[in-house]
């Protein structure tokens, strides 16, 4: 090959990375990845939670009341989440 | 042979014993395969940076590709002024991307199917997320916790659920990279064992799903990578620009 036909192919190319945008979004993976990440923060708040109330618990003395309020408080906080997560996807 | 599906995950010492005090530091078989995948993450880009070429050789190919793909992840999810921290995002993807890949070839350990592993990740990602939210905003980082627009009266109840959800950031991220990891590998070897003990009359469609299995782990191991580094770049966004 030449040096001159490379040239010509290096405009080329320049001018058509300029027309496009240069990389598209790989929609598949990242709403695969979405989903991902919804499935395992549902849970990670309800555990959170769950531990939160656990400790306090523990300190305050208060044997099963905090437990079973915080346990709440994170499926609610999971659950909105969730909530959020799609108001996002749907923009 | 080890017909448990889960003797693969066994931490054993290579080498002599070495203490700290009272912990134990000993070389292990993850310590090796963390430091494999260090090194080919290291040989990979240095060999691929060498000489930079208009015509870039497929090292050089990859190197670009891979440095291309974080910096528009970057760029997309947290922003311009998330630049500083490319190097960071770049070698937690690498790390993870390789960890993960490298567990993939048969006989070998998969660092990343440890709890431990990803959670000492994930924990330094937090406080040092967190930190930066301070150092940027001050006190106003704790703004993250109130959203605006919220009756008075929902106000207590809003905090501790977005406390919460802010605690349990670093869980979600190192359990969903050691979930998939391990039940992953787990269930390649159950099928595994299947194709013995069928054996050759019925032992071809369990084969047939371990190589299905295969592919399908190959895409899982990329994606909880880009899942990894996204998340953070995500985190990172929320301290960078601060807004509700």
């Amino acid at each position: 090959m030449s040096k001159d036909t490379f040239k010509t192919r290096l405009e080329i190319a320049k001018k058509k990375l300029l027309k496009k945008k240069l990389y598209q979004d790989n929609q598949p993976a990242s709403s695969l990845g979405a989903a991902f990440k919804m499935s395992t923060e549902l849970v990670a708040h309800v555990a959170v939670g769950t531990i939160i109330g656990f400790i306090l618990d523990k300190t305050f003395g208060t044997k099963p009341w905090l437990i079973l309020i915080f346990f709440f408080v994170g499926v609610i906080a999971g659950i909105i989440n969730v909530f959020k997560s799609a108001k996002k996807m749907q923009k | 042979m080890a017909t448990n599906p889960m003797h693969q995950f066994e931490v054993h010492r290579i080498g002599p014993e070495i203490k700290l005090g009272e912990i134990d530091i000993s070389f292990t078989n993850a310590s090796l395969f963390m430091l494999i995948s260090s090194i080919a993450i290291l040989f990979v880009f240095n060999l691929g940076t060498k000489k930079n070429s208009t015509l870039p050789s497929k090292l050089q190919l990859l190197a670009e590709l891979s440095y291309t793909f974080v910096s528009k992840m970057i760029s997309d999810t947290a922003g311009s002024k998330a630049k500083p921290y490319f190097a960071f995002i770049f070698s937690l993807f690498m790390f993870v991307l390789f960890c993960n890949m490298f567990g993939m070839i048969p006989y070998t350990f998969t660092v990343t199917s440890h709890i431990i592993v990803t959670f000492v990740l994930a924990i330094f990602i937090f406080i040092g997320v967190t930190i930066i939210g301070f150092i940027k905003h001050g006190f106003g980082y704790l703004k993250l916790f109130v959203p605006s627009g919220v009756p008075v009266l929902l106000l207590p109840l809003i905090v501790v659920i977005e406390v919460i959800s802010y605690l349990s950031r670093p869980i979600s991220l190192s359990v969903r990279l050691f979930a998939n990891m391990m039940a992953g590998h787990t269930m390649m070897k159950v099928f595994g064992g299947f194709v013995i003990s069928l054996g050759i009359v019925g032992g071809w469609l369990p084969l047939s799903f371990s190589v299905a299995l295969t592919g399908l782990e190959i895409l899982v191991a990329f994606l909880q990578a880009y899942v990894f580094a996204i998340l953070t770049c995500i985190y990172l966004n929320d301290a960078l620009n601060l807004h509700h």
